[in-house]
């Protein structure tokens, strides 16, 4: 089922290159959401992070989401181990709940601070494009540098949530330091 | 050479199995390598692969090129890797490289999955995953670098394994080799010493291990059986020389004894023995006789007890399975209880050989050999022994065919004299035959002359008479002369005219005639002959013919006068005896004696021979042979006993006969035919003619004279046909033209009544061949006597008168 999807993405990602020539390079969201998909990959929870063996792996979007339904179209019968992946969206930091991956929008830049609060020490891997979010505690934070989006983390946040972030993904990314605030 | 030949293939053996065997073991390991070097690369590859593409998902699933670049670059670690891409899902090449200053190309979308040698290369396609999610895939190319340099490791350690392996296994090869070679080596010395000095002594070192002690131990063993053989050998050679010498030398000699004498010699010499002689098997006794000892034989002569001519008697000394032809050994006289070989224990000989002689299956003798020590002789001495004894018994048996050979060559030599010598009496006899003829004619008349006038002229004076009585004697010594020329030759047994003789009366003749020779002669020169004679009295007579018997007698009185030419005794005695023959009747013997010189053995075989003779010139060796001759015609035996130096005798055995048939009465001499006859008389001699007829017609007879055969003949066929044919026809035999034969034909087919008589110059000699002639019913010899012709008359003239 993963394969097919990914196959389904090769696909889609085969037509565009094929139609690339005409069609533009795919979006910055486009980009990122597969980035949010990929992080399910590299990283590992504490089991208490899921209810079940079985249960859904969810990858939640906080403010306004920027990707439309590119990131539905990403996680689409995508499964990782025995969890699958469930899209949700939440207005508010209060709202999140049960939730592995979220990833912060722009538009919440200023109430940073206070989500990094509330989410602190849960289990729950914080990805933003906010500048400098990762010195602000969120765990990864995607910078565009010329025209590539480079990955921060902050790999004492991640610890301090309990997320296991693997070597691999810190090698390509820049580790930032333990700024707390 | 041969030394390093078989050191250098052993080694080579040893060196080459133990460098096979590491070159299996090297191929077999390359082999091995080869396979695992090419699945130690690939491993190797694939784990480099895994490991790149573990780095690699981050890179590839974030899309940071830059990263996959740098993780890339980590290979340049592996010098091998000629070129790496890192392809997208999606197979775009999303980071690729190089070594530096290389320039592979790189596939231009991701190759199949999997690792795989290809045109000299390793290739790997690893895909890149993670969590199970494929993120792109990794190509890796290497050259197969690694492999060949690890090869070159691994070559190199094989060749200094083998270099080493070679060096230890030549040392071990060389100390085992040597182990092994050189007893070989030393046996090998010892064949060659042994082949080239032809010394067996040799021995070849004993060796240490098992299989070769034992071949050296063989080896030594077969040298010492050759050793052996070689002696053996040797022994036997001049054993077979010394027979051919011996072989040779006693071919060359035709004598026993030289025979003997150098087989003896040789063999002490050579053989050698102490003691040698040989015995010759005496002929119908149990015994031998010492015939010749060896040169050493005298100094054990006395110590033995022997002598030359000694005889041993075979039973009582155990020599009879010697006689039976068999070898005889005594290793040890001194434990035999025979006489004969204990006298050699006695002489200090203590071994013994006897070897028969044997000829024909038959052993004339025997060869006696003798040492010193006991068990002298080995088997192959006796062996040796035999063999020689069958050569030498075999000389001796060529030595005594010679003898025998020589012998018979004398005899026919003698004989062929003897032949010669009767031709040349044979022509004298027909010489004498002849002239005894004529004479015989030419007396013919003398003697009837004579003897009419003595009988029919009683007026003759006194003195006439005796001078006719004188011619008449005369006239008979002539005739008788003529015999006895005539008897000169007797090509064969005559028929006899057999008389009753009494022979002391004859023996007194005898002696009478010879008186001269035993009595007188011998006198002049001084030498004493006694004569003795012891007759019998009352002898019985004897059928025989008195002259040969007188002529005989005359002979032995001669012999054994000649035999005494120092004096002696001359015996003459008669008696009477029984023959001891099958079948038994009366016998006259006579014996004549004399005390002279006697004959030896070989005289006494041969003097019956004629022409043999001891009194050399004087002799004509025919004397006995006239006796013998007598003697067989008389049925007669004849016996001689002789010693030498102490006389001979000679008997003579005459068998008393009762027969008397066809002997002529002296009586009926005087018969007269009773009454006158015609008489026809035939002879070409007018004399004889003449004289005849006046003898016949004095005594009353009508006599018709024939001078010829032919006149003969008319005159008988011309009586015949008148009707009165003669009553008797005398006939002479030699006539020319027409002979008696033919006369005597013609009367018997004119009339056959008429008897013829012949007359003959060669009157006995006819007789004596057999050769009287058809129908001749008597035969007169000239010259004729008128009492024998008056008697033959009488006898067939007046015969038939009487029967009719």
């Amino acid at each position: 089922m993963q394969r097919r999807g990914l196959i389904a993405l090769l696909v889609s990602l085969a037509a565009c290159t094929c139609c690339g020539a005409i069609a533009a390079a795919p979006s910055e969201y486009e980009v990122k959401a597969v980035f949010l998909f990929n992080f399910s990959q590299f990283v590992s929870w504490p089991p208490a992070a899921f209810g079940t063996a079985d249960a859904p792996l969810i990858i939640a979007v906080l403010g306004t989401d920027p990707f439309g339904h590119e990131l539905d179209a990403v996680v689409k019968g995508e499964r990782v181990g025995a969890h699958p992946l469930e899209v949700r969206r939440y207005s508010d930091v209060s709202q999140v709940k049960d939730c592995h991956i979220l990833f912060i929008d722009r538009s919440e830049a200023t109430q940073l601070g206070a989500i990094v609060q509330a989410l602190r020490g849960r289990s729950i891997l914080t990805v933003s494009d906010i500048d400098d979010a990762a010195r602000a505690g969120v765990m990864i934070n995607l910078v565009t540098q010329s025209d590539r989006i480079r990955m921060q983390i902050n790999v004492a946040a991640a610890r301090a949530g309990g997320l296991t972030i693997s070597s691999k993904l810190l090698r390509p990314a820049e580790i930032v330091g333990p700024v707390e605030g | 050479m041969r030394r390093t030949g078989i050191k250098r293939s052993l080694m080579t053996m040893l060196w080459l199995t133990s460098g096979v065997v590491v070159l299996v073991t090297a191929a077999a390991f390359s082999a091995y390598e080869l396979l695992s070097a090419r699945q130690l690369a690939e491993r190797n590859l694939m784990t480099l692969g895994e490991a790149i593409a573990s780095n690699s998902t981050a890179a590839l699933a974030f899309e940071n090129a830059d990263d996959a670049t740098e993780t890339l670059s980590a290979l340049k670690a592996e010098p091998h890797i000629v070129a790496a891409g890192l392809y997208t899902s999606s197979g775009k090449l999303f980071a690729q490289y190089r070594p530096s200053g290389g320039s592979e190309p790189l596939p231009a979308t991701p190759p199949r999955l999997g690792y795989r040698f290809e045109e000299g290369s390793l290739i790997g396609a690893q895909p890149v995953v993670q969590e199970g999610r494929s993120l792109g895939t990794l190509y890796l190319k290497s050259d197969l670098g690694a492999i060949y340099e690890r090869f070159r490791l691994y070559g190199l350690i094989t060749l200094v394994i083998m270099g080493l392996s070679s060096v230890v296994a030549y040392l071990i090869a060389s100390r085992a080799q040597r182990q092994i070679s050189r007893p070989i080596l030393a046996l090998a010395e010892t064949a060659r010493a042994v082949s080239e000095k032809h010394d067996y002594s040799v021995r070849a070192p004993p060796a240490k291990e098992n299989e070769l002690a034992l071949l050296t131990h063989a080896f030594n063993h077969m040298l010492t059986r050759i050793a052996e053989d070689q002696g053996r050998l040797q022994s036997q050679l001049t054993r077979l020389e010394l027979l051919r010498r011996i072989t040779r030398a006693i071919s060359e000699r035709q004598d026993l004894p030289s025979i003997f004498q150098v087989l003896l010699r040789t063999l002490e010499d050579d053989l050698p023995i102490d003691f040698g002689c040989a015995c010759l098997k005496e002929e119908d006794t149990q015994t031998v006789k010492l015939a010749t000892l060896g040169g050493h034989g005298l100094a054990f002569v006395e110590a033995l007890g022997l002598q030359i001519g000694d005889t041993i008697p075979i039973d009582q000394n155990g020599l009879s399975s010697s006689i039976e032809g068999q070898l005889v050994y005594e290793p040890d006289t001194r434990e035999v209880r025979f006489p004969f070989p204990s006298r050699f224990a006695k002489a200090g000989l203590c071994s013994l050989v006897i070897a028969p002689l044997l000829v024909e299956n038959r052993v004339f003798g025997m060869l006696v050999c003798a040492r010193r020590s006991d068990h002298a002789f080995s088997s192959t001495d006796c062996e040796f022994l035999l063999q020689l004894s069958q050569h030498a018994a075999l000389a001796a048996r060529q030595a005594q065919l010679h003898d025998a050979l020589q012998r018979a060559y004398d005899d026919l030599r003698q004989s062929q004299q003897a032949v010669m010598q009767q031709e040349r009496l044979r022509a004298l006899g027909q010489m004498a035959s002849g002239i005894a003829h004529d004479i015989n004619n030419a007396i013919s008349p003398i003697s009837l002359y004579t003897d009419t006038l003595l009988e029919r002229e009683p007026g003759l004076s006194e003195r006439a008479r005796g001078y006719l009585v004188t011619i008449q004697r005369a006239i008979e010594d002539v005739a008788q002369t003529v015999a006895r020329m005539r008897e000169f030759y007797r090509p064969r047994e005559q028929q006899l005219v057999l008389a009753r003789v009494t022979m002391n009366r004859l023996i007194g003749e005898v002696l009478d005639l010879t008186r001269a020779r035993w009595s007188d002669l011998p006198q002049q020169r001084g030498v004493v002959i006694r004569l003795e004679t012891d007759l019998a009295p009352n002898l019985p007579e004897i059928m025989g013919a008195e002259g040969e018997i007188r002529d005989a007698l005359t002979n032995l009185v001669f012999n054994a006068v000649d035999a005494m030419p120092e004096g002696g005794t001359l015996t003459l005695r008669s008696r009477e005896a029984s023959s001891k023959d099958e079948e038994p009747h009366r016998e006259v013997r006579v014996e004549v004696c004399d005390t002279g010189i006697g004959m030896s053995e070989e005289t006494r075989r041969r003097c019956l021979e004629p022409f043999y003779t001891t009194k050399g010139e004087r002799g004509t060796g025919l004397g006995l042979a006239m006796v013998y001759g007598m003697v067989q015609r008389h049925s007669a035996e004849l016996d001689i006993r002789s010693v030498i130096g102490n006389g001979t005798t000679v008997g003579l055995s005459f068998p008393v006969s009762e027969a008397s048939s066809g002997v002529t009465e002296r009586a009926s001499a005087l018969a007269m035919p009773n009454r006158r006859l015609a008489l026809l008389l035939v002879d070409d001699d007018p004399l004889l003619l003449k004289s005849l007829r006046d003898i016949l017609e004095a005594d009353g007879h009508l006599v018709t004279a024939a001078d010829g055969g032919q006149k003969g003949i008319d005159a008988v066929t011309g009586a015949a046909q008148r009707g009165a044919p003669f009553d008797a026809v005398i006939t002479d035999l030699g006539m020319p033209y027409v002979d008696g034969r033919k006369v005597a034909a013609a009367v018997a087919a004119a009339s056959p009544e008429t008897p013829v008589i012949l007359l003959t110059g060669w009157g006995k000699r006819m007789l004596s061949e057999d050769d009287i002639p058809p129908h001749v019913d008597r035969v007169l010899s000239k010259p004729p006597k008128i009492a024998d012709l008056r008697s033959a008359l009488a006898d067939l003239v007046t015969r038939p008168a009487e029967v009719t």
